[in-house]
């Protein structure tokens, strides 16, 4: 079989802890933003921003986290919420950008979107 | 980055305005480009997937000389459909077809999810790497099957086996009833990945 990046990645999640959502032999994603997340992770991966296993690694310890969180305080299990917290993760102890960069933009677009909703 | 995180009501809307505008910023400073994301999504969507073994499963529905094929020498009939390069297997890894008829029901088992042909049979869904599946599957496989719903009679004899690094099976499950006439394209989006498993059958259309 040949194996090109996009498979390896998402091949060395199957059966592990990060293991994607998946229907019918597809990827499942219930939100556009879910399908962008994951190409976004693989994108930068691929083009050598980070190494896939330690956005994995990244991932895996926000899955963790999650779980290890008392009841009251658990928000609903969502899968691309922790893939995001790790993709953030992982862009800035990768130097991709700058944690002043990260805050910028997700906290200049969360005010955005709250203004306009 | 807590309060980034802080799990806020609209947690929808948050999540997407967050990554719409990390990939703007990507984007912007030249790490990525602007296609990037729908190049590497493409290719679970219409490259390798699920929706190439359904086209091999309906040609030998439609082609009998073609399905003797596909069993006998599996990667060269595959290679004789018009699908991305990389379907047949590398050198070593071949993929291997075995057909559910009348007298048999096949089944397919996995140890390692790195030998699942999913450029040809999509994702394995989650339960496929479970060693209690696994075990299972090679000890009692009729029991298991029920519990899939496929009930298989006694008369009809089930083989498991078991994909490895050098042959990766799949299942040409058989071709519905009631489906004379149907185009090529119409029985192929009937096929599951379930089916082509083995532990689902193939279900005729919905009049």
């Amino acid at each position: 079989m040949f194996m090109r990046f996009e498979e390896y990645a998402t091949a060395s999640m199957l059966g592990e802890p990060d293991s994607p959502p998946r229907l019918d032999g597809k990827l499942f994603f219930t939100n556009r933003w879910e399908r962008d997340v994951f190409g976004l992770a693989l994108s930068l991966a691929k083009a050598g921003c980070f190494e896939w296993e330690d956005f994995r690694q990244c991932l895996i310890a926000s899955i963790a986290r999650w779980e290890t969180m008392d009841c009251a305080n658990q928000p609903r299990w969502d899968y691309y919420e922790r893939f995001l917290e790790a993709l953030v993760s992982v862009i800035e102890s990768s130097g991709v950008l700058s944690r002043a960069e990260l805050e910028r933009v997700l906290t200049a677009r969360k005010t955005a979107s709250a203004i306009a909703s | 980055m807590s309060e980034i995180f802080g799990f806020p009501e609209d947690r929808e809307a948050t999540s997407a305005a967050k990554v719409r505008a990390l990939e703007a910023l990507l984007i912007e400073k030249g790490l990525i480009g602007s296609d990037s994301v729908d190049t590497v999504l493409r290719h679970f969507e219409t490259v390798a997937g699920p929706f190439n073994g359904a086209k091999i499963v309906a040609r030998a529905w439609v082609d009998p000389a073609y399905r003797k094929r596909l069993v006998a020498d599996t990667p060269a009939a595959i290679a004789e459909l018009d699908l991305p390069v990389g379907m047949t297997g590398a050198e070593g890894e071949h993929m291997a077809a075995v057909a559910n008829d009348e007298n048999v029901h096949n089944l397919i088992i996995c140890t390692l999810c790195s030998c699942y042909p999913w450029p040809v049979l999509g994702l394995p869904p989650y339960w496929y790497k479970d060693p209690v599946f696994r075990a299972r599957g090679v000890r009692e496989p009729r029991a298991v099957l029920r519990e899939f719903g496929v009930t298989v009679p006694d008369t009809k004899e089930v083989k498991v086996w078991d994909s490895s690094a050098q042959i990766r099976w799949f299942v040409i499950p058989e071709r519905p009833a009631n489906t004379d006439g149907m185009s090529e394209e119409a029985l192929a989006a009937l096929v599951t990945p379930e089916s082509m498993m083995g532990v689902a059958l193939v279900a005729a259309p919905q009049p």
